[in-house]
């Protein structure tokens, strides 16, 4: 008995102590849920649901620069600070989601109106749906059912399935995107890693660029430039710097090794 | 005379309220001068911001110049409606941003 209440005692004092050293494995995101943003910065003062945002949909159909430059959301989830005049205003969310434009042939719901009737409600719940039982128009398996297989984040390989001509992202807003010339094809670098016998990270400016122009990563998420000054480690990536900024939440996500640590070995 | 009095008067307000920018905002009857006002700092942000992908072919000076243009656009931007300035400014300081860092860039090299 005495034993017993030793070994309890001990368990209860180190258990925590472990937890500490390794930390508790983070779950991983369902397909269909990796990406999701959850928008409440003036949900809970407004008394309405949050917004629940899915980056799988919105990035089959438009290019990451589109949004984050063009249309001017944050890079970090929270940080636009979107408000329902803004939406109203034409921005935002509000740019596409006004009852006028048209993608693909299909008219985009009105995010947000002066004047909310009792028919608007299942509207406004089309976005502001976190915790109510809502049934979405886009049903994932169905949408991404013919697109390429991948074996983390979402599920789906992008990248083939814009090559593939599966998807076709759009990458111009009339009224808010800005012609610009084409941009010059950059050339492929090598990262070094700095565990010895990890292969190279082979890094494609042109996959990045096409999606996602240069002021979307230069200079917030990448400040230098000069491959030398360019040092960062794996932790650092897993806090959501660098990489991690775009592959631990809509990208692919790092845990998939080889996708980046790509050149053989010699 | 009375009249005509009563029309300077009315003219005079319409150009000082005008010019004071009291009917700005998507609601406002927009004077041609204020539209063309507007219609000016858009050109400009869009001249501006059209060069992000050109950077690598731009010298020095041109880039330099690109910041100063940022810089003097600024204050214009400040003075729009709150969503609009919010959502130009952010969009005028990645571009600004981009600017120098290319620059940067380029003396590292």
């Amino acid at each position: 008995m005495k034993k017993t209440l030793c070994i309890l005692l001990v368990l209860m004092i180190f258990a925590p102590l472990v937890f500490a050293q390794v930390g508790v494995k983070k779950k991983r995101p369902l397909p269909s849920e990796y990406g999701r943003v959850v928008i409440k910065n003036y949900s809970a003062k407004a008394d309405i649901a949050p917004v629940v945002f899915n980056h799988w949909l919105h990035r089959a159909k438009f290019t990451c620069r589109l949004c984050h430059v063009d249309i001017g959301f944050g890079m970090k989830a929270g940080t636009t600070e979107i408000k329902e005049a803004d939406n109203i205003a034409g921005y935002y969310c509000g740019t596409c989601h006004n009852g006028r434009t048209t993608i693909n042939g299909k008219k985009v719901f009105e995010s947000c109106s002066k004047t909310v009737d009792t028919a608007d409600k299942a509207r406004c719940l089309r976005c502001h749906s976190l915790g109510q039982n809502i049934k979405p128009e886009y049903d994932f398996k169905t949408f991404t059912q013919d697109l390429p297989r991948e074996r983390y984040g979402n599920g789906i390989d992008w990248e083939k399935a814009e090559h593939d001509k599966l998807i076709s992202p759009i990458d111009f807003v009339e009224g808010v995107s800005i012609k610009r010339k084409p941009l010059t094809a950059q050339k492929d670098f090598e990262v070094a890693p700095t565990v010895e016998g990890m292969p190279d990270i082979i890094f494609s400016h042109q996959k990045h660029t096409v999606w996602n122009g240069c002021e979307l990563c230069h200079p917030e998420i990448f400040p230098k430039v000069k491959r030398s000054q360019i040092k960062f480690t794996m932790n650092e990536n897993f806090e959501g710097k660098y990489c991690g900024a775009c592959h631990l939440t809509v990208a692919f996500p790092m845990i998939d090794c080889q996708r980046c640590h790509s050149k053989p070995v010699q | 005379m009375g009249g005509l009095k009563v029309l300077y008067f009315i003219l005079i307000l319409v150009v000082v309220i005008s010019s004071e920018g009291l009917w700005r905002g998507t609601h406002a009857p927009v004077g041609a001068g204020v539209a063309l006002a507007q219609e000016a700092w858009l050109q400009e942000f869009n001249d501006i911001c059209s060069k992000t992908q050109e950077t690598a072919i731009l010298s020095s000076n041109e880039l330099k110049n690109l910041v100063a243009r940022c810089d003097t656009l600024k204050p214009l931007i400040d003075k729009l409606p709150e969503t609009q300035k919010k959502v130009y400014l952010k969009r005028l300081q990645n571009c600004r941003d981009f600017f120098v860092f290319a620059l940067e860039s380029k003396s590292d090299k």
